[in-house]
């Protein structure tokens, strides 16, 4: 399977302040691939380097075996990218941003651009100024997707869409992908990520800590541990020698216990604090 | 690149015709109040061409208020020199500091096109959008000449409207580097700026010791007292104003595009 984004190494810092340290990360072809951290984590800042928005300090990133920097423009023709303020200009309509992301790529994308606003019930007769975040989004779902490209990248893609048309969006991402294309998605919604990634990484602090198959990161050796003891409860994430937890909670006196796959979400948290600790 | 161009263009039409009629509009009013005022005029003239350093300042020395290409180069001369050097650099400054400030910007550098050429296709949209202006300006001039019925004086009109639009393309070009170099609109600092070229110039033309030092200001090359009283052409100030057009440029490009894109 060939690799469609490969970032190697990648440094960026904005004056004192820390963007990402030393990220290495390989999206494969025709995967989603889910990019998970809170605010501040280095999501953003990561994807705005891959789109040359920002110049950084080192490392390589490679977009389809290109180099970012000196084939910035091919790379951009191949790409889809929404942002996640998905904002534009106020006064014009929204059949003209959609055009006019057409027209800078030199293309005819009015069919494809028809099929996603119907199915995304998008009102292209509306000016921007009118349109609420959700609606936004959406153009900025038409202009990313009309011109078939053969790698989305989406920034939180979901917030302000409604849960109809989260699965409306997932569903063309879905068929997008099976037709051919790639997708990285960074977000904080980790059921997005657990529903639809094949692979994820989780950030934090500017750096990767985990890398794997959705799967994997999910029925990994770590446990979610649930004790009752003396009235209390107890909950955490263990990631260790199955045998030695045995042991360890023989010797205690428990009422009750429970040993769980964890969820994502779970997996997340122990990433966060549980490492953090 | 066309995209991006006639998107900018499209974009600031509204902005355009409205300074360009106001000040085409304050022109041609100047210019249909002389005939209300030509008596006055007449006897104001020569009070106005003995105030010493003030009457050079204006103008004034070397041209009778009293005629209409007087009147013109006196008055309007001002109107047009003032409200076209704040049109451009208002329209310089928030050039590509706008796609930051509104985030727009991300979804315009999103798109495949180099962010020199984005540069390039603004730039020369704002270009457009002068020679719009001073088109529409001049087209008010000539019409209250006609509605006066006198002769136009079409080859001063012209150098005046030629030079005008130089002197507000330094302008624009000082104001990008601002706009390249921020990433919120700063209309303060390059109206601010425009001003202070203009009171530099007024300065210049009053205080002796200064005169060597006009050619310096973008406003040297289109005064019009100089221009309608066929004064030579300022080949200093000139050169000196296409030095800075060029370096301003340079310096703007380059400052933009090695930028970090704010979010």
């Amino acid at each position: 399977m060939s690799e469609v984004i490969r970032i190697e190494k990648l440094t960026k810092t904005y004056g004192k302040k820390r963007g990402v340290t030393e990220l290495d990360l390989h999206v494969n072809e025709k995967e989603i691939y889910g990019f998970i951290g809170p605010n501040g984590a280095g999501k953003s800042t990561t994807i705005r380097s891959i789109l040359g928005f920002l110049n950084y300090d080192s490392g390589r990133i490679e977009v389809f075996g290109k180099d970012s920097i000196k084939e910035h423009t091919g790379i951009l023709r191949e790409i889809g990218y929404m942002p996640s303020e998905a904002l534009f200009y106020p006064a014009m309509k929204v059949s003209e941003v959609i055009k006019f992301a057409a027209d800078v790529r030199g293309l005819d994308c009015r069919k494809e651009a028809d099929m996603l606003c119907e199915r995304l019930k998008l009102d292209t007769g509306k000016r921007i100024k009118e349109l609420s975040l959700g609606n936004r989004k959406k153009v900025s779902i038409v202009c990313a997707m009309q011109h078939k490209p053969r790698l989305f990248i989406f920034d939180e893609p979901s917030s302000g869409l409604d849960p109809l048309m989260q699965n409306t969006f997932f569903t063309l991402i879905k068929e997008y992908v099976d037709a051919g294309a790639t997708c990285f998605l960074s977000t904080h919604v980790l059921s997005e990520v657990s529903r639809y990634c094949d692979r994820a990484a989780v950030m934090r602090e500017g750096r990767l800590i985990k890398e794997d198959s959705v799967e994997n990161l999910i029925t990994s050796s770590a446990k979610n541990i649930k004790i009752t003891m003396n009235g209390k409860s107890e909950e955490y994430i263990y990631n260790g020698d199955i045998n030695k937890l045995i042991r360890e909670l023989a010797e205690k006196k428990l009422d009750n216990l429970y040993i769980e796959e964890p969820s994502l979400e779970d997996m997340f948290m122990h990433f966060y604090d549980g490492e953090k600790a | 690149m066309t995209a991006v161009f006639k998107h900018e263009l499209k974009l600031n039409l509204k902005s355009l015709l409205i300074w360009a009629l106001s000040v085409g509009g304050m022109g041609f009013a100047c210019i249909l109040l002389y005939t209300s005022m030509e008596g006055e005029m007449a006897e104001m003239a020569d009070t106005f061409s003995n105030m010493g350093a003030f009457s050079d300042a204006f103008g004034m020395s070397t041209l009778s208020i009293a005629t209409l290409s007087g009147f013109f180069a006196t008055e309007v001369g001002t109107v047009h020199g003032l409200g076209s050097a704040m049109f451009a650099a208002i329209m310089a400054t928030v050039l590509l500091s706008k796609e930051e400030e509104a985030h727009t910007g991300e979804f315009l550098y999103s798109l495949p096109l180099s962010r020199g050429k984005t540069v390039l296709a603004k730039g020369l949209s704002l270009l457009a959008e002068l020679v719009i202006f001073t088109a529409i300006c001049g087209a008010l001039y000539v019409l209250g000449f006609v509605m006066l019925k006198e002769d136009i004086p079409f080859k001063e009109t012209g150098i005046f409207l030629i030079r005008m639009l130089l002197m507000n393309v330094e302008i624009a070009s000082l104001a990008l580097i601002i706009s390249a170099c921020s990433a919120k609109n700063r209309i303060g600092l390059g109206l601010g700026m425009a001003l202070v070229f203009y009171a530099y110039d007024l300065i210049g033309r009053v205080v002796p010791d200064m005169k060597d030092y006009l050619f310096f200001g973008p406003f040297s090359i289109a005064n019009a007292s100089e221009i309608f009283s066929g004064k030579e052409m300022p080949v200093p100030a000139l050169i000196t104003t296409a030095v800075i057009i060029t370096i301003s440029l340079i310096a703007a490009y380059l400052s933009y595009i090695k930028k970090d894109l704010a979010s």
